[in-house]
Formats: C-alpha cells, structure tokens, sequence
C-alpha cells in the first residue's frame, strides 16, 4: 500500500517542463497561426475563379441563346418577305393577263 | 414608248404622300375565309436581308432590292362568295393615291371577270419612293404596298426571286392604263 502510495506520489509530482517545451509549442503556434492567415486568401481565388467560370458560361449560354433567337426572327422575316414577294407576284401576273385579254379583246 | 411616257410622269418631282393601308380594312377579317397580313419594316427588312444569301444569284438579287426598301405591306382578304366588301373599302384606298407625287400606270376594269385592278408608283423629286398594287376580284381583296426605292426595273429583276416569273413591265409589253 505504501508504495503503491509513493508511486502515485511520484507519478503526480509537479515537474517544470523541459527548456525545449515552450520554443515547440510557440513554432507550434506561429507555424498554425500563418496557415489560417493563407485561408482566407485561398478560399476568396477559389471564389473568383467560380465567379468568372459562371460568368463566362452565362455569357456564351446568353450570347448562343441570342443567335439562336436572331436566326429563327431572321429566317421568319426571311418567309415573310418570301410570302410578300410571291402575293405581289401573283396579283401583278394577273393583272398582266387580264392587261393582254383586254389588248386581244381591243 | 407609251411606258416611256408614263415613267416620265410618274417621276416628276413632286412629293408622294405616304400610303398606308387603313385599320378600318382589318374589319374585312370577320367575313374573310383566308387573311393574310404582311408586315415588314424597314429594320424587318434589314433582318430578312441578313438571311438572304449573296451566293445565290435569285436571294442576291432581292437582297439588293430590298436594299433601297423601307417597307413591304401586304393585306389580302380571301372570301367565300362576292360582295362581302364594299366599294367604299377599295375607294377608301385609292382615294389616298389621288394626291401629288402618285400615279396610276396599270389600271385594269374587267367586265367579264369582275377584276379591278391598279398599280401606282409613288415619286420625289423624281426618284421612285413606292409602288401599291390594288386588286380587286369579285371574292379577293389585295392591297400590296411597297415603300422606298424601288424602279419598274427591280420588278422585272423579281423574276426567278421565290418562283417569281420575270415580269415584263418597262420592257417591250404595253402596260398602259386601260379600262373596260
């Protein structure tokens, strides 16, 4: 019991810490402390860098979208004109034909 | 020679006023079998224009006279049986191309088939600056309205354009105004 009692005495006994002991644990600290201080500038370029890639597709997805939209108006326009040309056409090729029955008829 | 005349006084420097198919034509629509209703501005134009392709002779062609163009407007009303418009609807149109600086060079009054048709080139300071085709048939109405510069030359240059036949208009055919 007794030496069981002066182990224990032993073992909790108050101890300095060795010389070594407080330069590890302030590089610890200095060597932690510069990590988290790069953090912030790591995650703000990530955020960039996602920034301009969405950036980038939104704007050749919204310039796709705008030829696409410009070619089906231009191609409407296109059938329009087409409609236009063949109604005008038609009326002046019979006023033609009526222009020479009226001349054969004269 | 008698084109040769009419060419001459339909590019005598006097303005023509502006023709525009009226709304109140619109209302036609209600008896109409068949409507079909063409408008293209000036930017409609320039956009078609776009689409019309340099390498093909026929789209090139169009392309250069639509150029000179502000505006294609095409109203023409197909009806199931005749009399369903008015008198007054066709006189509410040509009354418009009485004014200075238009002229009628096609008129065509046909008794046996009850087709009324006109043909008017609008000028300024003798340059052509529009042409409006009126056809009246006993079960179809068509207004055609052409604005901007536009000869009887670039007519006949529609021929082959979309299935357009070449029409002889300026050329050796009299196209004079005649009435039956």
């Amino acid at each position: 019991m007794e030496d069981l009692e002066r182990q224990l005495k032993n073992a909790l006994a108050r101890k300095d810490a060795p010389d070594w002991f407080e330069a590890k644990v302030m590089a610890s600290i200095r060597r932690d402390g510069g990590v988290q201080a790069r953090r912030p500038a790591l995650r703000w370029r990530w955020a960039s860098a996602l920034a301009v890639t969405v950036l980038v597709i939104g704007g050749v997805t919204w310039q796709h979208e705008r030829m696409v939209q410009e070619r089906a108006a231009g191609e409407a326009a296109k059938a329009r004109l087409e409609l236009a040309l063949k109604i005008t056409r038609v009326k002046l090729q019979r006023i033609e034909q009526r222009l020479n029955e009226t001349e054969r008829d004269n | 020679m008698k084109i040769a005349y009419m060419a001459f006084v339909a590019l005598l420097p006097v303005a023509a006023q502006e023709f525009k198919i009226p709304a109140s034509l619109d209302k036609l629509a209600d008896k109409a079998t068949e409507v079909v209703d063409v408008t293209l501005d000036g930017s409609m134009l320039q956009l078609a224009s776009r689409f019309l392709s340099e390498k093909d002779p026929d789209e090139a062609r169009v392309k250069r006279l639509v150029a000179g163009l502000k505006g294609i407007y095409v109203k023409s009303f197909e009806f199931e049986k005749s009399g369903e418009y008015e008198e007054s609807d066709v006189a509410a149109l040509r009354s418009q191309l009485k004014g200075p600086g238009w002229s009628r060079i096609v008129g065509v009054r046909s008794k046996r088939n009850g087709d009324n048709a006109d043909v008017f080139i609008g000028s300024d300071g003798g340059q052509v600056t529009g042409l409006v085709v009126i056809a009246a048939e006993p079960k179809e109405l068509t207004v055609v309205s052409i604005i901007g510069s536009i000869k009887p030359e670039d007519l006949r240059d529609l021929g082959g354009n979309f299935g357009i036949p070449k029409m002889e208009i300026g050329g050796h055919k009299s196209t004079g105004a005649k009435e039956e």
